[in-house]
């Protein structure tokens, strides 16, 4: 018995755990304890991300003739740590009075913990995964285990995305299932270390097929151009910390296979070997990147739904992760790598102040809200915390991955996609803006006066987080040996580093001098303003300049509707949804076909299936007679 | 002479403090930020004066959105009765020190609507005002020989006391009120809090209370921040 055994084993136990006291109260706090006892097992096998040797499991499973196993390589346990600490955070969020509020409002509770640990247990698995069989299964799982989380919210839109996204897992894992198929017909093997044999012996076409097939396998899980359409709307519509938990890493689970397959048995000299020196495989897929970092981030732009912005800034941020990694480099793979990581934290921090924000308040229109930071002080500090980080400023760790991918692409010659990245960067930045503005900046509304804080059971886990987010940022040093580990063992460059960020021989970064000189700045300036000014008063906010006009309740100045008019003027006539028809029509069939298979064998329609009974009787009696006579 | 009321105000030891007050004025001089609150006619002639052919940047004036960063109040032309209550608003809400520039005749003495019942015609009885610039309208040329004149006033205030005009409204406060009072009516009331504001600058006097600010204190609601609270 391995550590990894142990922690299947541990894992496992959970989920019998939860899923048989689900409907009881004590739910609430053994969840967060059993994820803490997995974190715990994890911790136990950090030696994996300090240079160790991977953990092999000694279960295994012969299935067909194939000799199914699993391991836990540094990769395994990076992601796998995120995936932990994002489901305990939700677990805590959701133990205390959420869950009562979600409860009374008809929410089906228990199912929305079952849901949690399913996801917490198909991820481990595919993060454990040892060979291409055991990678497809675990793909399935982690493909339904969202599906049963989206499923949950009453809504009829959730329902509606949630079959969106099945259709779309179930097109990804067929394309996964063919090459597969296609790697195994060469070799008759189903070991990881086939991909890149067998791809040396390919021809050129198979080759571009192979690489095409895996792609659109894993980009489709995690939303890259032109798959994005699923995404945000179903992540939008989960219900609360479900949203952060899969906000935060259900789709970075694309991000792991592509590097567990793409980036560790293709390599750069595979890419590059398909297609022709101008336009190759690494070319293609830098610009899919950058594309996706642009686009979504636009879409998310236009939102007005707070959940949505973010959940569509999920998809946005993939395209970062994906540009790093492309590159192969040290530093832009270490920053692609930190990005999950970094992302998971305020992505999940966000996503937990609107969801604080919905439940003090009842909705997360950015048209309804404003002024809430009287009245939330520490959730708007969560959130500016987490829109620092979004945004990619400093001191937070946001900006430190995508200061290494900049880096990266500018050291490797690619001038038109940094563009492209600090085009989205820009998106990014006037979104959060808008998020924050309507939400806690602005003017507090009549009916939100006696809004208060929401409970420590919610803020603890979001002021976590942000703790994260901001130690992870002012010292990076303490994730990096996790990334250098990683590639390492994916065969990448590996990454130099110090506590306060990386050395390289072409200008370095140290994110402990980088935040001394910003708290300096604020330094000198809280001196100014404290000390050598000191006469400042507040005022209420109807004391305020409207061109001269007395403000009163009746009278809305909170400019939140219809916000950058003059951005939206310029590109508002490119949102023009062309992929969304066809992604519309492609729903409609499913669900024609689906009501028509269920109608069969619910039986709805007696009359048809004794038709077609009698039918296919009188031909089975045709045959054989005609075969008789 | 009138009475001051007692005061506790800072002893001023600093051998030093006349030089930096002295130099506070020069900064001052030098850097003002103007609202201009745009009432009649006499506005067509600030464009001319902002831009390139007069540039009034030259002088160290600037135009500000808001009337909390805004050093000068500029007033270009008749104030109805009704702007007069918004302008009374803006310029409460302004920081002091603060200065208020009345444009055109209008502003002066009711120009040509001296005789209409909805202008007030002395803009000097609501608020201070530093420098007029008479005219109907007056020339960019006008409006910089004004804007210079105010910068005079505040560089050599120490001498000839003309540009501290705004302390009269916090020392005198119940006289402008009086006048705001018999034209809005008994229960006039702006957010800011001018008596609350007068203590806090050291600066009040007999003067400041009277019969209007107690016909105000009546009916008035203070309009407080709201608390930040976590619980």
């Amino acid at each position: 018995m391995t550590l990894l055994d142990h922690l299947f084993i541990v894992v496992f136990s959970c989920l019998i755990a939860i899923s048989v006291v689900r409907n009881l109260p004590i739910v609430d706090k053994l969840a967060p304890v059993l994820y803490g006892l997995i974190l715990i097992m994890l911790v136990r096998m950090a030696s994996v991300a300090y240079g160790g040797d991977a953990y092999l499991s000694s279960f295994s499973l012969d299935l067909l003739g194939f000799k199914m196993h699993w391991q836990f390589t540094a990769l395994s346990w990076y992601f796998a740590i995120i995936t932990l600490v994002a489901a305990l955070a939700s677990a805590v969020f959701m133990s205390g009075d959420w869950g009562r509020q979600y409860r009374e409002g008809g929410g089906n509770y228990g199912m929305l913990q079952l849901a949690l640990i399913v996801n917490v247990f198909s991820m481990i698995l595919l993060l454990g995964s040892g060979d291409l069989l055991s990678l497809f299964i675990g793909w399935e799982f982690v493909s339904w285990a969202s599906f049963l989380m989206m499923v949950l919210s009453p809504s009829k839109l959730a329902k509606k995305s949630a079959v969106k996204y099945i259709v779309y897992a179930m097109t990804g894992a067929m394309a996964l299932m063919v090459a597969i198929v296609m790697i195994y017909a060469v070799n008759d093997s189903l070991e990881f270390e086939q991909i890149s044999i067998v791809f040396a012996q390919m021809s050129g076409s198979s080759q571009v097929a192979l690489v095409l097939l895996l792609f659109v396998a894993f980009a489709i899980k995690m939303g890259l151009l032109p798959f994005h359409l699923w995404q945000a709307v179903a992540y939008a519509e989960t219900p609360g910390p479900g949203a952060a938990f899969l906000g935060a890493i259900s789709s970075r689970m694309g991000m792991f296979t592509i590097v567990l397959v793409i980036v560790q048995f293709i390599g750069l000299g595979g890419l590059k070997s398909v297609g022709t020196s101008f336009a190759n495989m690494q070319t293609l897929l830098a610009w899919v990147a950058a594309l996706t970092t642009i686009i979504p981030t636009y879409i998310a732009l236009q939102q007005h739904d707070a959940k949505r912005l973010l959940a569509w800034h999920g998809v946005g941020q993939g395209g970062y992760m994906l540009l790093g990694i492309i590159m192969f480099d040290s530093i832009g793979s270490a920053g692609g790598l930190m990005h999950v990581l970094n992302h998971a934290s305020y992505q999940a921090a966000l996503f937990m102040t609107v969801v604080a924000v919905m439940y003090r308040t009842g909705t997360s229109d950015l048209n309804k809200l404003g002024g809430l930071v009287t009245q939330m002080p520490l959730t708007f500090l969560v959130m500016l915390i987490g829109i620092i980080g979004l945004a990619g400023l400093p001191p937070m760790n946001g900006f430190v991955s995508k200061w290494l991918v900049y880096r990266s692409l500018l050291v490797n010659g690619q001038p038109l996609l940094f563009v492209a990245a600090v085009l989205g960067t820009l998106g990014t930045i006037l979104s959060v803006y808008k998020l924050i503005h309507n939400t806690f900046l602005g003017q507090l509304r009549l009916e939100h006066q006696n809004v208060r804080e929401v409970p420590w059971s919610m803020l603890v886990p979001m002021l976590g987080l942000s703790v994260i987010v901001f130690i992870t940022g002012f010292m990076p040093g303490l994730i990096l040996p996790w990334i250098a580990s990683v590639q390492e063992s994916v065969g990448l460059p590996v990454i130099a580093h110090h506590l306060g960020g990386i050395e390289y021989a072409k200008g370095g970064l140290d994110m402990i001098w980088v935040s001394g000189i910003l708290f300096y700045g604020f330094g000198v300036g809280a001196l100014i303003f404290y000390f050598l000014g000191g006469k400042s008063k507040r005022v209420h906010q109807y004391d305020n300049y409207a061109g001269g006009h007395f403000l009163t309740s009746d009278v809305r100045y909170h400019y939140s509707n219809n916000f950058y008019p003059g951005l939206m003027h310029l590109i508002g006539t490119w949102y023009r949804g062309s992929f969304q028809w066809l992604e519309n029509s492609i729903v409609s069939v499913m669900s024609f076909f689906s009501v028509f298979f269920e109608n069969i064998y619910r039986a709805k329609q007696p009359v048809m299936l004794l038709l077609i009974g009698v039918v296919l009787a009188l031909l089975a009696l045709y045959r054989n007679l005609g075969v008789g006579a | 002479m009138k009475k001051e009321l007692k005061i506790k105000q800072k002893e001023r030891t600093n051998p030093l403090a006349h030089v930096f007050d002295d130099f506070i004025r020069f900064c001052q001089s030098k850097s003002l930020f103007m609202l201009h609150y745009c009432t009649g006619c006499g506005a067509i002639e600030l464009p001319p004066a902002m831009t390139s052919r007069f540039d009034m940047e030259r002088l160290g004036i600037q135009p500000m959105v808001t009337p909390r960063q805004a050093d000068i109040l500029l007033i270009t032309g008749y104030v109805s009765i009704k702007t007069l209550k918004r302008v009374i608003l803006t310029y409460e809400q302004m920081q002091s020190p603060k200065y208020v520039i009345g444009i055109c005749s209008c502003t002066v003495n009711g120009g040509m609507y001296w005789q209409s019942y909805a202008t007030a015609k002395k803009l000097n009885e609501y608020m201070p005002v530093d420098v007029y610039i008479a005219g109907c309208m007056p020339r960019p040329e006008a409006v910089m020989a004004g804007l210079q004149r105010l910068k005079d006033n505040i560089r050599n205030d120490k001498k000839e006391h003309k540009g501290s005009a705004w302390k009269d409204y916090f020392k005198r406060y119940d006289y402008y009120l009086g006048n705001q009072q018999a034209l809005f009516g008994e229960d006039w009331q702006t957010p800011t809090d001018i008596i609350a504001e007068a203590k806090l600058y050291g600066l009040e006097t007999e003067e400041t209370y009277g019969k209007h600010t107690k016909l105000l204190e009546k009916h008035q609601t203070p309009l407080l921040p709201q608390e930040m609270r976590i619980k």
